[in-house]
């Protein structure tokens, strides 16, 4: 390997230097010697054994039945040939498929089993140990070989993609390529997990860890490394401010030169710039996370919306720093967004192989909006408040209770967050210190970030209760309210400022309107106004607002006029899916009877849609929300 | 101009520092000196730059033997004056990570740990606003070495102090006896009065009054949806 140009070296070079880089020289490569270093001595090892492994291979490709070797050669031409629409078929379906019906409980065969069937294709099998991997990490227990080889060989692949003479060639549908991008931080953070419990590891494992590779594999560095090497590479935030000016697609393909314009560049640079919001959130470094998406814009009208595990996962990770930075409304409104979207075309993504996935984490989000709703009440989408109450009725009444709904708090804030992780590893290259780590374990990275959280709900405590008596006055002397409350005079016109304070909020929503006041509420979808995610304008949050002159509490409240857009929006909806089913349902017997019922007229969630599928949507639905 | 601008990139960022920020070299652990000697510029010269402080927090994440507790310290006091925004759980939450182990028993211990409960609960007082509490416990005497090694070098900590005061009771009232807001303030005499002026509010007859601003203007509205169609 030649040596090791920083970027910021790199950066200042003409372009035709940037073709070169190594995968491990966009950030430098800080204390971490070569991935590759020792493949010498492996190499005269494997020869020693290459006969044993000869006849073991041969025994083992004959116990793979046939329609796995047929599934196995026709997915190889599908790539080979870069026919999308089968790629994607045999990856979408045939993959899972095989899996369930041979190997639910076992790994696939070994790409070197396999080699003979697809001409050895070194391509193809660094895509076919990707499932592999992702396979055993799903579905099995990954051991550390499977761990350090799954990191090699994703390190291959990147090395492949991005390290080859010019783009290359290989086509993959979007879903795979997200699906790289976001198994590698999967595989990542998952190390990082297993990494940091030093009492269940044995001493074979211990002493691997403590070697230079062992503690250079799936490093914080190695993994921004990728991450921005295929930013870099794509020039996707070129190509978003570009796309965000309106220019034309031949201009654009100017700017973002011969690998932005590939599709398979274009995707995984912004899959990677998903992932590094991904990464970073998991690290707890909320701002960067949302520095790091200042040139994407959070609507459903762009072409990277097209993967929905993506979509949802941008929309998560957004949403969950939004409500670190104590900026719960735009947390709200993120997960409101996402959340319709995911309601509205639910029919559709049933059938995904995701649908899981994707389930598991709306749910989260519904939990993470109850916190949200529960520290910031103000108006809200009614439909998902609505599911919310269904979901987490019993958490919400306990949060608006002070004191004792802490842990109810807790409790949420644990079930949703990501799965933190620490930088480094424990100190395994020195078994004194591990010891010491061992007997005095730092705290958990959930742990902390909880207890981070639940200081900001504790300096909040006393709101809704303060709220509710407000409420009930138009005006009234503070030391009769601290009289009903049992506080004392000065502590109560403390807790007013902070209630004050706990109604102001900066968010998204002020930005666009000349007068922040006015944009209380969810009027604008979320990221519809200019600017980055950090952007924000101070906005009332709360219905309520009071203010004090010298000991007199003045109390006003705004009321909400009769709303019918969000009733209409869903009834019209219904009608849709109603009137598509008709059209879609076969001609009726003469004797049937069973027309759709109409739409109930309470406002309540409409009745499931029948079995056809939706084939669009309201046109005017997707965009606008009830205020 | 957004609320957060200001915040997001300071007008008295100097570029070399804004390219650091913004970019990949702010993970080079080369430019942790740079970074460390803005900070001290901050605290000497009264400015404030959350995001490059955290981008120094951010290098001793990932590289620990870079760490040094004073400079931990001092972003974290100057994290402390932003209440109510969140910048000090911002800072703590990229810091709880197990320190390095000290390489030998001469080492200078880490004054954080010591100081960290302190100043949490320090920010923990100032985002309830509990002023006189604030300067009780900041004047007490286990937080001496807080004073005399840190909050001393760190020009108009006090002042900064009193700027969240400011904020909160500018958003809550309209008028306050001049006995509470000296509490809050922790001033009293001429110091007081020239306080309120310079923030200009009036004193009058023991009571200050703060001029209408768009959080201590209440009014009764009726809200109507408002709705867009967006265009084709």
């Amino acid at each position: 390997m030649s040596h090791r140009m920083p970027l910021w070296n790199a950066e200042t070079d003409a372009d035709d230097e940037l073709v070169e880089v190594d995968v491990n020289l966009a950030l430098g490569n800080y204390g971490q010697n070569g991935l590759y270093d020792d493949a010498q001595p492996r190499i005269d090892e494997t020869t020693l054994v290459a006969a044993q492994q000869i006849m073991a291979h041969q025994a083992a490709f004959a116990q793979i039945p046939d329609g796995v070797k047929r599934f196995i050669v026709h997915f190889y031409q599908a790539i080979t040939e870069n026919n999308l629409p089968e790629i994607t078929s045999a990856y979408e379906s045939g993959w899972n498929r095989m899996t369930e019906k041979f190997y639910a409980k076992t790994e696939w065969p070994e790409a070197e089993v396999i080699a003979p069937l697809v001409n050895d294709d070194p391509i193809f099998l660094i895509l076919y140990r990707e499932l592999y991997y992702r396979h055993v990490y799903s579905r099995l227990s990954p051991n550390i070989d499977d761990r350090f080889h799954s990191y090699e060989n994703s390190c291959e692949l990147f090395n492949y993609l991005l390290n080859s003479e010019g783009p290359v060639t290989l086509e993959l549908p979007d879903q795979w390529l997200w699906d790289i991008i976001d198994e590698f931080i999967y595989q990542f953070q998952s190390f990082c997990l297993w990494r940091s419990k030093v009492h269940q590891k044995s001493d074979e494992e211990i002493s691997m860890l403590a070697t230079e590779e062992g503690a250079s594999q799936w490093s914080c560095y190695s993994v921004l490394n990728v991450l921005y090497s295929f930013i870099q590479k794509s020039k996707i935030n070129e190509y978003l401010v570009a796309q965000k000016k309106g220019l034309s697609q031949e201009d654009i393909n100017d700017i973002v030169g011969e690998y932005g314009s590939k599709q398979l560049y274009r995707m995984l640079g912004y899959f990677s710039v998903v992932g590094l919001l991904r990464v970073h959130v998991l690290l707890g470094d909320y701002t960067l996370a949302l520095k790091v998406m200042e040139n994407v814009e959070l609507n459903q009208k762009t072409s990277f919306t097209r993967v929905t595990a993506c979509h949802v996962a941008t929309y998560y990770y957004v949403g969950f720093c939004y409500m670190t930075l104590k900026r719960y409304t735009d947390a709200s409104r993120t997960f409101v967004s996402i959340l319709n979207l995911l309601f509205r075309i639910k029919n559709y993504h049933s059938r995904s192989y995701q649908y899981d996935q994707i389930n598991k984490t709306a749910d989260r989000m519904y939990a993470l909006f109850a916190i949200c709703y529960a520290l910031s009440p103000g108006r809200h989408d009614d439909q998902i408040l609505n599911m919310v109450k269904e979901r987490y009725g019993e958490q919400l009444s306990r949060m608006s209770r002070g004191e004792e709904g802490l842990q109810a708090f807790e409790e949420l804030f644990l079930y949703a967050c990501p799965k933190f992780i620490t930088a480094n590893p424990p100190p395994y290259r020195s078994l004194p210190l591990l010891a010491q780590f061992v007997n005095s374990p730092p705290p958990e990275p959930a742990q902390r970030h909880v207890q981070l959280f639940l200081s900001d709900v504790r300096n909040q405590l006393s709101v809704p209760t303060l709220r509710s008596f407000l409420k009930l006055y138009t005006s009234l002397d503070a030391r009769k309210l601290a009289g009903f409350l049992d506080e004392e005079e000065e502590g109560m016109v403390e807790k007013m400022m902070v209630l004050k304070q706990a109604s102001r909020s900066i968010s998204r929503a002020g930005l666009g309107g000349t007068n922040a006041h006015q944009g209380r509420g969810a009027q604008v979808p979320a990221g519809e106004s200019e600017g980055g995610l950090l952007d924000g304008q101070t906005i009332s949050t709360s219905d309520l607002d009071f203010v004090i002159n010298q000991n007199m509490v003045h109390i006003s409240e705004s009321t909400v006029g009769r709303r019918y857009a969000g009733w209409f929006i869903r009834n019209t909806e219904y009608a849709q899916r109603v009137y598509d089913g008709v059209k879609n349902s076969p001609l009726p017997l003469p004797r049937s009877t069973t027309a759709p019922a109409a739409p109930g007229a309470k406002d309540v969630a409409p009745a499931p849609a029948p079995e056809a599928p939706v084939k669009k949507g309201v046109a005017w639905g997707a965009n606008v929300k009830a205020a | 101009m957004s609320a957060t601008a200001t915040w997001v990139s300071p007008s008295t960022r100097p570029e070399l520092i804004d390219e650091l920020v913004s970019g990949v070299d702010r993970y080079n652990p080369a430019n942790g000196g740079i970074l460390e000697d803005y900070l001290y510029h901050q605290i000497r010269s009264q400015e404030y730059d959350c995001l490059a402080n955290l981008a120094i927090l951010k290098l001793y994440q990932f590289n620990p033997d870079l760490y040094n507790g004073d400079v931990v310290i001092n972003i974290l006091i100057k994290a402390l004056t932003a209440a109510p925004m969140p910048d000090f759980n911002l800072c703590l939450a990229l810091l709880g990570e197990r320190r390095p182990y000290p390489e030998s028993d001469d080492d200078e211990p880490d004054p954080l740990p010591s100081l960290l409960p302190y100043l949490t609960a320090l920010s923990e007082l100032l985002h309830q606003c509990r002023f006189p509490e604030f300067w009780k416990l900041y004047k007490s005497e286990p937080l001496a070495p807080l004073r005399e090694n840190y909050t001393i070098e760190c020009l108009g900590f006090d002042d900064s102090v009193r700027e969240v005061v400011v904020r909160a009771v500018r958003a809550a009232f309209t008028k306050i006896g001049k006995q509470r807001l000296s509490n809050y303030l922790d001033l009293d005499g001429e110091d007081f009065v020239s306080f309120v002026e310079d923030v200009d509010w009036s004193l009058e007859d023991d009571v200050i009054t703060i001029p209408p601003n768009p959080d201590n203007r209440i009014e009764a509205t009726v809200v109507h949806e408002n709705i867009q169609f967006p265009r084709a």
